[in-house]
């Protein structure tokens, strides 16, 4: 276990660490921020690094494999409304696990001074992604062309764009965006392999899941209803 | 000192994150009861691990309300108040390089590539393709700042553009492009760069910081699709080549 703590440790510090060099580069030739700020994104960084190591770790070995068992193990035990059933709850309790998804949230609530809340933008993308993540398991199911599911997705998406209020319709996007973290793609991919690999009757191999793109489509869908509903 | 520390709210980051985790843990209790009846140990491993994530997240997210969005913000409205706007898309580039040529999730992706290619597309050049394709999309969405372009005129073509792609592009190459959709927005993304967005829709002059300064990690999330639909459409042609 301390050896994959020290691999992802590295792997973390590689994603922060050409950040970091572009701030510090802007910082000299630039902009001048406050020495305050300063260390303050050195402080940030530096729990951001150790958070992530550990979070990732911990999704490593303990929230990853409970999804993948519930993902592998549901399809052989259950029947398809409760496949369907599970599977809404265990997307929209990922989504609300997700740590991304939460960052976003954050952003969007300081920004809009509250009138866009947190919590609300949340439970709104859990729900866009666990009404697709059995849209997608019903795909798989049926056989039906993944192709057309997306394309009739993103249709109905730029659709619904037009009666969207302007403001809400970027956060929408984004929000399709942030769903695909380290949480939710795991989970959702074996889910889609057990769903495919028992109920399917294809071999699991190349057949094309295209899950992950359909659940992101569920947010931006869900988001846009929320800018609906609070115009 | 005080000054740095009283930023730090640990208390309800915990708070906020027993409420992320908490639903998960109850859901797989629910199913550890009535379906799995997984062994004690192997639970109690599990449990582990969720303790390591709950600590990981609440420093995470402790860490990215006290470094990494107020910085971000403040450099973003330094660079919206800039005399010379354009440099900011320049920037968006090497920011959007920067973040996907390190990020893991990218470089998994590129072997997965390489790998269903049979080795003709090296994982070296899909790595290049991605982080390129993601900074021109960063730095479109700098321009969309910029000029106050709508994100809509820069999705819609892009979905179009990925859905064409579908007809002529390998379909194996289709289901991994769709996937890979979430790559490139790892936490660094959405953190930082999402917040340097705000802070220069902000700070420039007839910009709305709701509707310009957010749809940046739609597009990064948009560019591995096509980047590796593209490399697809090489694939396909390289092979229809040498039959």
């Amino acid at each position: 276990m301390s050896i994959k703590l020290k691999d992802n440790f590295i792997e973390v510090v590689m994603a922060v660490m050409p950040i970091t060099l572009v701030v510090t580069i802007l910082q000299v030739l630039l902009i001048s921020l406050p020495m305050l700020v300063l260390i303050r994104f050195l402080v940030g960084s530096t729990m951001v690094m150790a958070g992530l190591t550990l979070f990732l770790q911990g999704v490593k070995i303990g929230l990853l494999p409970m999804g993948e068992t519930i993902g592998a193990e549901l399809p052989q035990k259950a029947s398809l409304p409760i496949i369907l059933l599970a599977s809404f709850i265990l997307g929209f309790v990922v989504t609300v696990a997700e740590p991304d998804v939460r960052v976003l949230a954050y952003q969007v609530d300081l920004v809009s001074e509250g009138e866009i809340s947190k919590n609300i933008l949340i439970v709104a993308v859990a729900l866009g992604v666990a009404v697709f993540v059995c849209m997608a398991l019903l795909r798989i199911i049926l056989g039906f062309p993944i192709g057309y599911l997306l394309a009739i997705g993103y249709a109905v998406v730029l659709l619904f764009s037009l009666f969207t209020p302007t403001r809400f319709v970027p956060i929408a996007f984004d929000a399709g965006g942030v769903t695909t973290g380290p949480v939710t793609v795991p989970f959702i991919l074996a889910l889609g392999i057990g769903t495919a690999s028992v109920l399917g009757g294809r071999s699991s191999i190349g057949d094309g899941f295209g899950l992950v793109g359909l659940a992101s489509i569920g947010p931006i869908l869900a988001v846009m209803i929320l800018g609906v509903i609070y115009q | 000192m005080s000054e740095l520390w009283k930023f730090l709210h640990f208390e309800e980051v915990l708070v906020e994150v027993l409420a992320a985790i908490g639903p998960l843990i109850v859901f797989f209790f629910a199913f550890q009861i009535f379906f799995l009846r997984l062994p004690r140990q192997y639970v109690k491993n599990l449990f582990k691990g969720v303790l390591l994530s709950i600590v990981g997240l609440v420093l995470f997210l402790q860490g990215v309300q006290v470094g990494f969005l107020p910085v971000g913000t403040a450099m973003g409205e330094m660079l919206g108040a800039l005399e010379q706007k354009w440099v900011i898309i320049p920037i968006g580039f090497v920011l959007g390089f920067a973040a996907t040529i390190a990020e893991p999730a990218v470089r998994i992706l590129s072997y997965e590539v390489e790998k269903t290619s049979g080795g003709s597309i090296r994982a070296r050049i899909i790595l290049l393709t991605l982080a390129f394709g993601v900074a021109v999309f960063m730095a479109l969405g700098m321009v969309r700042i910029l000029f106050g372009i709508p994100i809509l005129y820069l999705v819609a073509p892009a979905y179009i553009l990925s859905i064409a792609l579908l007809k002529f592009s390998n379909p194996i190459f289709t289901s991994i492009a769709f996937d890979a959709g979430g790559v490139a927005t790892g936490p660094m993304t959405v953190t930082f760069v999402l917040a340097t967005a705000v802070g220069i829709a902000t700070a420039m002059e007839g910009r709305d910081p709701i509707s310009d300064g957010f749809g940046l990690i739609s597009l990064v999330a948009l560019s591995p699709i096509l980047s590796v639909m593209i490399l697809g459409l090489f694939f396909s042609t390289k092979r229809g080549e040498s039959r």
